[in-house]
Formats: structure tokens, C-alpha cells, sequence
């Protein structure tokens, strides 16, 4: 593998990563609407080519019935089967909600660990584009509170590699979100062997005064802020959670042990959000510590708006997170 | 009419089913286990004969009212009367309930809540075993008013194309809850949806145990052979109404006096006479599963409850922190 | 050994039942199935049958009242 590109896409990262967890273990099946080459490789491609390598029986193209998708992908994964099923975009997810909340998560549970359903949701989604109300939207908190599931958002096409094939692997049922707008950022390439276990959070920036906790698309946006305020002497630590749910509490309430502050970050509408549960946590655990209360930067309490004018206003952005920190660092 | 040996087998699940049904009222009446229980006297003949022609290793999901399909599938009573009393030594150490049977060991794969939800998952069975080849069936019960839900028609749709081996047993007793079919659904049959769909479909008397083991038996040989899905929609009826303590008000008298007149268990008992099989090795079937429940009963009743921290097993493949 | 008569949990969100009235005296001889008393939840009253047969013991006779689920009334022995 030394031809291996220096730098790969978030996509083609996926690719790989179900490419090896095909290669390694004939039980992992792809389930989704026009995911094999004949219709196309997927609406962004990410699973192109698998067909070719590995028929269509196991990378199967499904009607437009997301119910049945990962209904299909629960009933093949009580019986051995690793199934990652493609649900285009997460507001689709809606519509299987029921498979995922009341049987997905719950099987194992119910059965009194007698069944288990080893199967990733992949799913794709992000603002900014234009797709507006129904084709964007964030909703990794709804999952993030349905006990038994995990949920899994990467920020860079390394992590992505590492974490979806940790997902395929793993044997719960997880969530694993893709992010649209940055499907096609390149990336420091990862090794074959690259593999990111799930629940570990890494800190890919230390600093020493606050800490923004965050993951998915706004480990970019952190990391942005922390460059610019660093030239002011402001020295921000950056703590890329990878996994939502369950999160790496530990490595979150050590990281603001250090810094006595935090700012917790994401592209997920404020109000409910996963924010206000790592908050919580933070002021539970370090509350006579901290400087300043938690702080939480998210997108604005309205659908996706379609005009750009208003989705970015609406949307969380690199001057939310800049202002929450001077906030609260006074 | 199936074969002597066919029928004395059909009997012997169906009766279990009638006398563990007859059982679970009583001790529900009379306060001995206080537990939400959905009543199945009247379909025992419908999962009798359909689980008759499937083997232990072919796989089932049912609904809630599942307790004829899980008996008739062969979980041990024991087992079952316990997970019913929320024990620990019940096939899911009480944490699924009556409504969330599993039970792998004889194909129980799924017990769902949710109206219609069993059907993808069905799919999904079928998927696996048509990819491992290992030739085994799926059966899904369900009732007629899952018909109305998105699922069933996802869920046909979806093994029709893929030629799974799953077969939807509709057990139609008429009523969705308290509302009778005519009032819910627009097609006249269920039998006609699968029509729709492009199903192999069927409609049949269900409490009639040579009929339905023949349409189950055709079903399960075309599943085998690769021929994919077939939807039988079994007649039937319920005698004690959606859930134990529902009295029915909304079926009309002279319904359920036709429906009674009807009950499939005798009949069936009366055919086995006739084929010349002795009153005394009927009542010996009969004194037999009356003992396995009076056992399991008293086993349920006896068993200790599960510790108030097993919560925290099974959600994920490890513990949850207290 | 006696059989327990309780009040029953018949339906979803029954909680408690009114002992409305027993339909037979207390140290009756009942046969099971028999209608021993009658019932009232907040949508019906229903006789409910005897779970035995064997003498009737009555040990709450006050009727009329509310009892929670479970609540020990009667036994057959």
C-alpha cells in the first residue's frame, strides 16, 4: 500500500472503511436505495464499486421504503449478520424510527441478551447547502437519548475510516453519521490498519484555557476559532468527541478539569441539543471548579431555511463559538 | 382432511394453547398474576397447524397476542409462564414480558408491540437464510389490522422482489383492537393486498386444521424451493375480547354466538374421534398439557424475581454503570 | 390449599377496582367458573368468576368500596 494517496475524501473514506469490513467478514451486507454500481454507487457514491467486488447479493439495492431497509437490517442481524444499511439522508430516518427505537435498540434488551443486533445505520446530513427543511437536518439527539444505540459522527476522513469500520464491527446497533457538505474535504489518508475504537474522544488540539467539546462538523469550526484566538494569547483545547453516544465522560471532565472552562459545540438546533447534556454533566461533576458556566453554541430554533441568506443566519457558525468563549472567559 | 398423525399433533399444540389460555384468564381473574394479557382462545387451530409444518429450527415473529404462536413454535411452557410473571428464570429473565418473547432455542426470534413492526424484521430473517442457504423458513404473524400500517406493505413489497422465504400468516380476526375490519379496511380481503403486491396470496379457514395445514404446507414448500413469500389470511375469531378485562361490547351478539358455535377446538376433537382415535388417548393429550401447565404455573408463581440492577445488562453488550 | 381471590389488574391503566357486591355468601360452596362477585373498574362491572371450587371464604364483605389491585377479598379452599 505504499502508492496509497497522502490525502483521501470524507466519502472515499467510507468507502474504504466497508470495503475492508466486507473484505474481513463475509457476513457484513450493504442494504440501501440505489447503493449498488448498476443504479449508480449511491446518491454521493460512497459505496461505489462494492457491487462489482462483492455482487449484489451482498450490496443490495432497495425500494424507496426505509421501514423495510432497516427492518431487514435487524431481522439479518439477530442471526449473524453485520448489515450496514444506508438511509440517504437522515431526515429519513424519521420514517424508520420505529425499527430503530423500539426494535433496533431494544432487542437485546427485551431478549435478555439472548439475540443482538450488530448492525450501522449509515446516514448522511448537514446545513449550508441550500437542501433546506427536510434534507438537512441534525438529529443526533434524538438517537443519542434511546438507550442501546450508540452514535457515531466523525470530523475528518482518517477518524471516518476508523470509526465506521469500528461500527460494523461493534456488536450494538449504531448510528453513524455522515456530514453532506464535507463529503468532499480531503484529509490526511489513513493507514489500512487505521482503526478508531468507539466511546474515545481525542483532543486533537490541547490548550490550556477553555475547552470546546464538540465533534462532527464543528471540530472544524472549533479548531478555526482556536487558531485565530490563539494569536490574542487565548489557548483553546479541542476535544473531537467521535463518539456521541454514550460519550467519553472521562476524557471530557478531565479536559475541563484543566481549563476550569468549556464550550460545547454543534451544528444540532441549541434548544434539547446534546450540548445541554454534556453541559449538564460538566456542571454536575466540576461546578465549584469552573469560571464561568458551560457554554453552547448551536444552530437557531427553526427548521433548515432554504434562502442563504437566513440559513446562515440561522445556522451555527465560527463567530457563535468565538463570542460564547469570550463570554465566558469574561 | 391431513393424516391421523398430523391432526393428534395439531391437537396437542392447539389444546395446550386452549389450556394455558383457560389457565392465564383464571389466574388473572383471580389476581394471582396481575399482568396486561391479550386473549388468543378461539385461533389456537390457526398456529397449531401452522407451526406444525415448519421444523424448530425455522424462525418466528409474532405480535403480542403471540401466545398460541410461541406454544404452538414450542418454547417451554415453563419458560414462558415465567417471563409472563416478570421472572428471572422466564425466557428473557423478565425483562421482555408478555408482549417481547424471545426465545432462539425453538426459532423465536422476535415478539414485537408495535402493530405490523414484525414484518420488516421477518424480511430480514428470510434475507439471512436465503444468503446462508441453510433452507429455512420464516413465519410472521400478524393480524388484519396490520394491514393498515406502512410496514405490511414495505415489508410484501420487499420480499416479493427479493423472493424471500418468509411466510405472512394474516391471522384475520376481524376486529383491529375494537373496530371491525369493515370499518378500517378498504378492500374487501386481506388475500387481495398480497394480490396487490404481487404476493403469492391465499385465504383460508383457519380454524379448520386440515385446511390450514394444507395452505401452511404448500406456503413452506414454495419458500423452500425458492420461490419466495406467500400471504395466508387465516380466518378466524377471539372469544375474549383485545385484552382480559374488554368485554367485547362492540361485537354483536349474534357475531359472537356464530363465533362460538364455531369454536375450532372442539370440532377438531370431534374429528380426531371420528378418525377413530379413542376418547382415552385424547384425554391423555388433554391430561398431559393440563399437568405441563399446572406445573408451570406453579413454577412461575414460585420463581424469584429478577434483582432490581439487571436493568443495567443487556442494553449494550456491556454493563452500564450504576 | 386455599386459592387466593384478588382483585384483578383487567386492562391497561387499572390501578384499583370497586368490590361491588358478592353474588354469593360468604362459606358458599362454589364450583369454578361460577360468578362469585361483581366488579367495577372505571369503564365496566364484570362478574368475575370463581377461580376453584370449594367453600367460599369472604374476608373483605364490605362492598360498595375501592381496593387496589392485588388486594387479597376471598379465598376458596
Amino acid at each position: 500500500m505504499s502508492e496509497k494517496p497522502a490525502e483521501i475524501m470524507f466519502a472515499q473514506a467510507c468507502n474504504m472503511a466497508m470495503n475492508k469490513a466486507m473484505a474481513d467478514d463475509d457476513k457484513v451486507i450493504l442494504l440501501g436505495e440505489d447503493i449498488a454500481d448498476e443504479q449508480g454507487g449511491g446518491v454521493f457514491k460512497v459505496t461505489a464499486g462494492l457491487s462489482a467486488q462483492y455482487g449484489t447479493d451482498r450490496v443490495r439495492s432497495t425500494p424507496i421504503s426505509e421501514q423495510a431497509i432497516v427492518g431487514a437490517a435487524v431481522g439479518s442481524a439477530l442471526v449473524g449478520y453485520r448489515p450496514v444499511a444506508e438511509i440517504m439522508l437522515m431526515n429519513f430516518i424519521t420514517v424508520a424510527m420505529d425499527q430503530i427505537v423500539n426494535h433496533a435498540a431494544k432487542l437485546r434488551f427485551m431478549s435478555g441478551g439472548q439475540t443482538s443486533v450488530p448492525l450501522t445505520i449509515r446516514t448522511t446530513t448537514g446545513a449550508g447547502t441550500g437542501l433546506g427543511g427536510q434534507h438537512s437536518d441534525m438529529l443526533e439527539a434524538w438517537l443519542a437519548h434511546v438507550p442501546g444505540l450508540k452514535v457515531v459522527a466523525a470530523s475528518n476522513p482518517a477518524d471516518a475510516y476508523g470509526l465506521l469500520y469500528s461500527s460494523i464491527m461493534d456488536d450494538n446497533p449504531v448510528i453513524f453519521i455522515e456530514n453532506t457538505p464535507t463529503y468532499f474535504t480531503k484529509g490526511p489518508a489513513p493507514a489500512p490498519d487505521h482503526v478508531v475504537p468507539l466511546g474515545k474522544a481525542s483532543i486533537p488540539r490541547e490548550g490550556t484555557d477553555v475547552s470546546l467539546i464538540t465533534y462532527g462538523r464543528g471540530v472544524g469550526a472549533s479548531h478555526a476559532v482556536a487558531e485565530k484566538l490563539a494569536s490574542e494569547g487565548i489557548s483553546c483545547e479541542v476535544v473531537d468527541l467521535r463518539t456521541i453516544a454514550p460519550f467519553d465522560e472521562e476524557t471530557v471532565l478531565k479536559s475541563v478539569a484543566k481549563t476550569k472552562a468549556a464550550v460545547v459545540v454543534h451544528e444540532a438546533v441549541k434548544n434539547f441539543g446534546t450540548g445541554a447534556e454534556i453541559s449538564s454533566r460538566i456542571h454536575e461533576e466540576l461546578f465549584s471548579e469552573l469560571k464561568a458556566p458551560v457554554g453552547r453554541v448551536g444552530s437557531g430554533y427553526a427548521p433548515v431555511p432554504f434562502s442563504p441568506a437566513i440559513e446562515k443566519a440561522w445556522m451555527f457558525s465560527e463567530d457563535d463559538i468565538e463570542r460564547e468563549i469570550r463570554k465566558i472567559l469574561g | 382432511m391431513a393424516d391421523k398423525d398430523v391432526l393428534i399433533d395439531i391437537f396437542t399444540r392447539a389444546d395446550l394453547i386452549m389450556q394455558s389460555d383457560i389457565k392465564f384468564r383464571k389466574m388473572i381473574g383471580a389476581g394471582q398474576l396481575q399482568i396486561v394479557y391479550y386473549p388468543v382462545r378461539g385461533q389456537e387451530v390457526v398456529s397449531a397447524a401452522m407451526m406444525a409444518a415448519v421444523n424448530q429450527e425455522d424462525y418466528l415473529v409474532t405480535i403480542y397476542r403471540g401466545l398460541h404462536d410461541q406454544l404452538a413454535k414450542g418454547i417451554p411452557s415453563k419458560d414462558l409462564w415465567a417471563e409472563f410473571a416478570g421472572k428471572m428464570a422466564g425466557t428473557c429473565k423478565g425483562k421482555g414480558g408478555p408482549m417481547h418473547i424471545t426465545h432462539p432455542e425453538t426459532g423465536v426470534m422476535v415478539t414485537t408491540g408495535i402493530v405490523g413492526s414484525g414484518i420488516p424484521i421477518a424480511n430480514g430473517l428470510g434475507l439471512a437464510s436465503q444468503l446462508e442457504k441453510d433452507g429455512k423458513v420464516t413465519v410472521c404473524c400478524f393480524g388484519d389490522g396490520a394491514s393498515n400500517i406502512g410496514a405490511f406493505h414495505e415489508g410484501l413489497n420487499m420480499a416479493q422482489i427479493w423472493k424471500l422465504p418468509v411466510i405472512f400468516l394474516c391471522q384475520n380476526n376481524h376486529y383491529g383492537e375494537h373496530t371491525h375490519m369493515r370499518d378500517t379496511t378498504g378492500s374487501e380481503t386481506i388475500k387481495q393486498r398480497g394480490d396487490g403486491l404481487g404476493l403469492r396470496s391465499v385465504r383460508v379457514n383457519g380454524n379448520d386444521a386440515s385446511e390450514m395445514y394444507a395452505a401452511a404446507k404448500e406456503a413452506v414448500e414454495y419458500a423452500r424451493a425458492g420461490n419466495g413469500p406467500t400471504l395466508i389470511e387465516a380466518m378466524t375469531f377471539r372469544f375474549h375480547g383485545h385484552l382480559l378485562g374488554d368485554t367485547s361490547h362492540y361485537i354483536p351478539e349474534e357475531e359472537m354466538e356464530q363465533a362460538l358455535k364455531d369454536d375450532p377446538m372442539p370440532i377438531l376433537r370431534q374429528q380426531l374421534l371420528d378418525m377413530q382415535i379413542s376418547e382415552t388417548d385424547i384425554a391423555a393429550i388433554e391430561a398431559k398439557n393440563a399437568a405441563t401447565i399446572e406445573e408451570a404455573a406453579q413454577f412461575a408463581l414460585d420463581a424469584p424475581y429478577p434483582p432490581g440492577d439487571e436493568y443495567r445488562i443487556d442494553v449494550l453488550d456491556v454493563e452500564i454503570a450504576a | 390449599m386455599a386459592t387466593e381471590i384478588r382483585i384483578p389488574k383487567l386492562g391497561f391503566s387499572m390501578e384499583v377496582g370497586t368490590l361491588a357486591e358478592w353474588l354469593v355468601p360468604d362459606g358458599s360452596d362454589v364450583t369454578e367458573g361460577q360468578e362469585i362477585y361483581a366488579l367495577e373498574n372505571d369503564k365496566s362491572t364484570q362478574e368475575v368468576e370463581s377461580p376453584a371450587t370449594g367453600k367460599l371464604k369472604i374476608l373483605i364483605d364490605t362492598t360498595g368500596e375501592e381496593y387496589p389491585v392485588g388486594e387479597l377479598i376471598g379465598t376458596i379452599e
